[in-house]
C-alpha cells in the first residue's frame, strides 16, 4: 500500500459531507442547496472509493459510479424545478417555498 | 280457464303501471277510463272462469297454476302460484264486479280533482292487491296480497295528503294492519316448520295431534283477520279511514280490504276447525264487535262514520258465521253486504259531493228532498242493511243468526248478541236516514243546492242505480232452505259445520226482522215524529262518543310508554353515552390531526434537519451499542 492511511481519506470525506450538510441546512437559495447536496454525495463517494481501495474490491468504485449517475439525474430534475419556479417569478428562497405547511 | 284467471289478476296491475308510466301524457279522463276498463276486463275474465268451473263436476273444480318459482330455500319452494276454486272465484266476482262499479262512480266523484291520475292508479292497484289475496295459491302470495292491500289502503286513505287528519288516519290504518300482518307471518313460520310447504291445499291441513301448534297458527291467522276486517280489538283504524275520498271508503268496505279477514277464515277453515277454541273466539269477537259498533254508531254525527260502524257490525256477523262454521252463509252475507254497503256509501257520496264535501249529518239534515233518486237508493240500502224482506240483507243475515241457535249455550249468547245487533242496526240506520233524507232542508243545504239542479253526474248515478237494483234482487240468489246455490257452490271448499233446522231458521228470521222493525220504530218516534226525546245518560253518552275509549286505552297502553321510553333513552343513553362518546372521539381525532399537522412546516430545511439529526442519532446509537 502507498500513500496516506485510509483514515485521512475518511477524514476528508467526512469533512466534505459535513460541509454539504451545513450548506443544505443553512443556505436558503435552492441552487446552493442543490450544490451542497452534490458535495455531500461526493463525500460519500470518496469514502466508498477509499474503502474499495483498502479492501481491493471494485464493487465500491462501481457503486460510486452509480451514485454519480443518480446525482446527475437528480441535478437535472432539481435544476428543472428551479427554472420552473423562476419562470413563475417566485423568489428563489427555500423558506418561502412553504406551500405544503400543514 | 287458468289463462282467464291470470288475465283477471294482472289486468288491474297493468292499468296501474300504464297510468303511472304514461304520466301526464294522457288526460285525467283517459286515466280514469283505463282503470275502469281494466277492472271491467277483470270482471269479464272472472265470469269466464265461473262459467268454465260451472261446467265441471263439483269435486274437480280446484285448479292451480304456477307462473315461476319465486323463492327457494333448501327444500322449501314458493312459486308465484294462483289457486282457482269456487271460493276464490266467488271472491273474484265480488271484488271485480263491485269494484268496477265503484271505480266507474269515481269518474264522476273525482272529476276535476287534482292528481286524478294518481287516484286511479291507486284504485287499480287496490283491486289488483285484493285479487292477488283471494287468488293466492300459497300463503306467501296471500301475505303479499295482504300487505299490498294494506299499502293501497294507506295510499288511498291518505290521498288528500295535504290534510293532516287524512295522513294520520292513513298511518293508523297501516300500523293497525301491520300488527295483524306480523301475527300472520308468525303463523306462517310455524306452518313452514311443520309442513315445509305453504302451498294450498296441503298447508291448509294440519293433522290431528298438534294441539298447541294448530292453536298458535289459528291465533296468528285470526290476528291478521281481525286487523284487516276491523274487529275488536284492532278496529280503531276503520272509522278514521273515512278521511279518504268516499269511493275509497266504498271500495274498502264493500269490495276489498275488510272482507279479506272473512275470506281468510273461510279459506283456512280446516286449520280453524282443528282449533275449536280459537274458532269460538273468532265468533265471540264478531259478536262483540257487532254490538259495540252498533252502539257507537248511535251517537256518530258523521254520515260516513255511521256507515263505517255499520260495516264493522256487519263484518261482525260474518265473523260470527265463519267462526261457527257457517262458511257459505258468511260468504253470502259478504256478497250482499258488498252490494248494499257500496250503495250506501255511494248514495252518501252523491249528497256529500253536491253539498260542499260536508259530512256532518246535522248540517246535511233534510237533504233528501233535493235528491229523490239518491233518497230511494239510500232507502233500499238501509232496508237491506237492517235485513227487512225482500231486500238483500234479510236473506244473508238471518241464516247466520239462525246458525247461533245450533251451537249450544255459547251459541245462545251469540244469538242474543246478534239479535241486539239487529235491533241496533235498525235504530242507527233509520236515525241516519230520517235525519239526512227526510224533513225540511237545513239552511246549510239550501245554501249549497238549488232545487232544479241535477243530483249528480251520469257517472255517479248509474252505478248507484245498478247497486240499488242488486241490493233488491241480490239476496234472492239464495233463500235457505228453499234454494241454496251459494252453499252448494262453496260446500266443495268449505262444508258447513252447522245446519240450523227449519224451525230455528224461522224463529231467527222472525225475531231479527221484528227487532229490526222495532229499531226502525223507535228511531221514527225519536227522529221522525219527535214524540220521544233522545234519552240523556251522561256516562253512557260519554262512553259511546269516545268509542268505548279504545283509542285512549291504546294511547295509554302503547303510545305513551313508547314515547316515554324513547325520550328516556334519548335523554339518558343516546345523548350522554352514545352521542357523547362519539363527540369525544371526534374531538380527539381532530386534535391529533392538528397536532401532527403542525409538524408539516413546509420548510424544506426543517425536513433536512430532521433527516440529518435522526441519522446522527442512529449513528451514535449504532456506535454506542457496539
Amino acid at each position: 500500500m502507498h500513500g496516506p492511511d485510509v483514515a485521512w481519506y475518511l477524514a476528508v470525506a467526512a469533512f466534505l459531507f459535513a460541509t454539504g450538510t451545513l450548506g443544505v441546512l443553512l443556505r436558503r437559495s435552492p441552487l446552493i442547496v442543490l450544490l451542497s447536496l452534490e458535495i455531500m454525495l461526493n463525500g460519500g463517494n470518496l469514502a466508498l472509493i477509499a474503502f474499495a481501495r483498502l479492501h481491493g474490491d471494485a464493487s465500491g468504485q462501481i457503486f460510486a459510479l452509480a451514485v454519480m449517475a443518480v446525482a446527475a439525474a437528480e441535478v437535472v430534475v432539481g435544476l428543472g424545478l428551479i427554472v420552473a419556479i423562476a419562470q413563475k417569478r417566485i423568489d428563489l428562497d427555500v423558506d418561502k417555498l412553504s406551500f405544503l405547511r400543514g | 280457464m287458468i289463462v282467464a284467471a291470470w288475465i283477471c289478476l294482472v289486468a288491474p296491475l297493468a292499468a296501474a303501471l300504464l297510468i303511472t308510466l304514461l304520466g301526464t301524457s294522457i288526460s285525467r279522463r283517459t286515466a280514469a277510463y283505463i282503470a275502469t276498463t281494466s277492472v271491467l276486463g277483470s270482471f269479464v275474465a272472472a265470469l269466464v272462469v265461473l262459467a268454465k268451473l260451472w261446467g265441471q263436476s263439483p269435486d274437480a273444480r280446484s285448479h292451480s297454476s304456477t307462473a315461476w318459482e319465486w323463492l327457494t330455500a333448501g327444500s322449501f319452494h314458493v312459486g308465484l302460484r294462483i289457486l282457482v276454486d269456487p271460493l276464490s272465484v266467488f271472491m273474484m266476482l265480488i271484488v271485480t264486479g263491485v269494484g268496477f262499479l265503484i271505480v266507474a262512480y269515481s269518474i264522476g266523484y273525482m272529476d276535476g280533482e287534482d292528481e286524478e291520475r294518481r287516484y286511479f292508479a291507486y284504485m287499480a292497484l287496490f283491486v289488483f292487491s285484493m285479487l292477488l289475496l283471494v287468488q293466492a295459491g300459497n300463503f306467501v302470495i296471500l301475505l303479499a296480497g295482504w300487505g299490498l292491500v294494506g299499502l293501497s289502503s294507506y295510499l288511498l286513505i291518505g290521498f288528500w295528503h295535504e290534510r293532516p287528519a287524512a295522513v294520520a288516519a292513513a298511518k293508523k290504518a297501516f300500523i293497525m294492519n301491520a300488527v295483524g300482518d306480523a301475527t300472520m307471518a308468525l303463523a306462517f313460520f310455524l306452518l313452514i316448520q311443520h309442513h315445509n310447504t305453504l302451498n294450498f291445499p296441503p298447508a291448509l291441513h294440519v293433522g290431528p295431534g298438534h294441539g298447541w301448534l294448530v292453536n298458535l297458527v289459528a291465533l296468528g291467522l285470526l290476528g291478521g283477520a281481525v286487523a284487516k276486517s276491523a274487529q275488536i280489538p284492532l278496529q280503531t283504524w276503520l272509522p278514521d279511514a273515512m278521511e279518504g275520498p268516499t269511493p275509497v271508503s266504498a271500495l274498502i268496505h264493500a269490495a276489498t280490504m275488510v272482507t279479506a279477514g272473512v275470506y281468510l277464515i273461510v279459506r283456512c277453515h280446516s286449520i280453524f276447525e282443528q282449533a275449536p277454541r280459537v274458532e269460538e273466539l273468532a265468533a265471540g269477537l264478531g259478536a262483540g264487535t257487532l254490538v259495540v259498533a252498533g252502539l257507537i254508531a248511535l251517537v256518530q254525527t258523521d254520515i260516513k262514520r255511521v256507515i263505517a260502524y255499520s260495516t264493522m257490525s256487519q263484518i261482525g256477523y260474518m265473523f260470527l258465521g265463519a267462526g261457527l262454521g257457517a262458511y257459505a252463509n258468511a260468504m253470502f252475507h259478504l256478497m250482499t253486504h258488498a252490494f248494499f254497503k257500496a250503495l250506501l256509501f255511494m248514495a252518501a257520496g252523491v249528497v256529500i259531493h253536491a253539498i260542499a264535501d260536508e259530512q256532518d249529518i246535522r248540517k246535511l239534515a233534510g237533504a233528501g228532498r233535493l235528491f229523490p233518486v239518491t233518497r230511494i237508493a239510500f232507502l233500499i240500502g238501509s232496508l237491506a242493511l237492517i235485513g227487512i224482506p225482500p231486500f238483500a240483507g234479510f236473506f244473508s243475515k238471518d241464516p247466520i243468526i239462525a246458525s247461533d241457535l245450533a251451537h249450544g249455550w255459547y251459541g245462545d249468547v251469540l244469538f242474543a248478541a246478534a239479535l241486539t245487533g239487529a235491533f241496533l242496526t235498525g235504530l242507527y240506520t233509520w236515525r241516519l236516514f230520517l235525519i239526512v233524507f227526510t224533513g225540511e232542508p237545513s239552511a246549510f243545504v239550501r245554501e249549497h243546492v238549488h232545487e232544479h239542479k241535477r243530483e249528480g253526474p251520469f257517472w255517479m248515478m248509474w252505478p248507484v242505480v245498478v247497486l240499488a237494483v242488486l241490493s233488491v234482487i241480490g239476496g234472492w240468489i239464495q233463500f235457505a232452505p228453499l234454494w241454496d246455490p251459494v252453499s252448494t257452490w262453496l260446500d266443495a271448499v268449505a262444508p258447513a259445520l252447522v245446519t240450523p233446522s227449519d224451525t230455528q231458521e224461522a224463529v231467527a228470521s222472525v225475531l231479527a226482522v221484528l227487532l229490526g222493525l222495532a229499531g226502525i220504530g223507535i228511531a221514527y218516534l225519536i227522529y221522525g215524529s219527535h214524540r220521544l226525546a233522545v234519552p240523556r245518560i251522561g256516562w253512557a253518552q260519554n262512553l259511546l262518543e269516545h268509542k268505548f275509549y279504545f283509542d285512549e286505552a291504546y294511547d295509554f297502553a302503547f303510545y305513551r310508554p313508547t314515547v316515554a321510553l324513547a325520550k328516556g333513552l334519548g335523554r339518558w343513553i343516546e345523548g350522554p353515552i352514545i352521542g357523547g362518546s362519539i363527540k369525544e372521539l371526534a374531538t380527539g381525532v381532530r386534535e391529533a390531526g392538528f397536532g401532527t399537522g403542525r409538524l408539516q412546516t413546509g420548510l424544506v430545511r426543517t425536513y433536512a434537519f430532521a433527516i440529518a439529526a435522526s441519522l446522527a442519532v442512529i449513528t451514535i446509537v449504532f456506535v454506542a451499542v457496539r
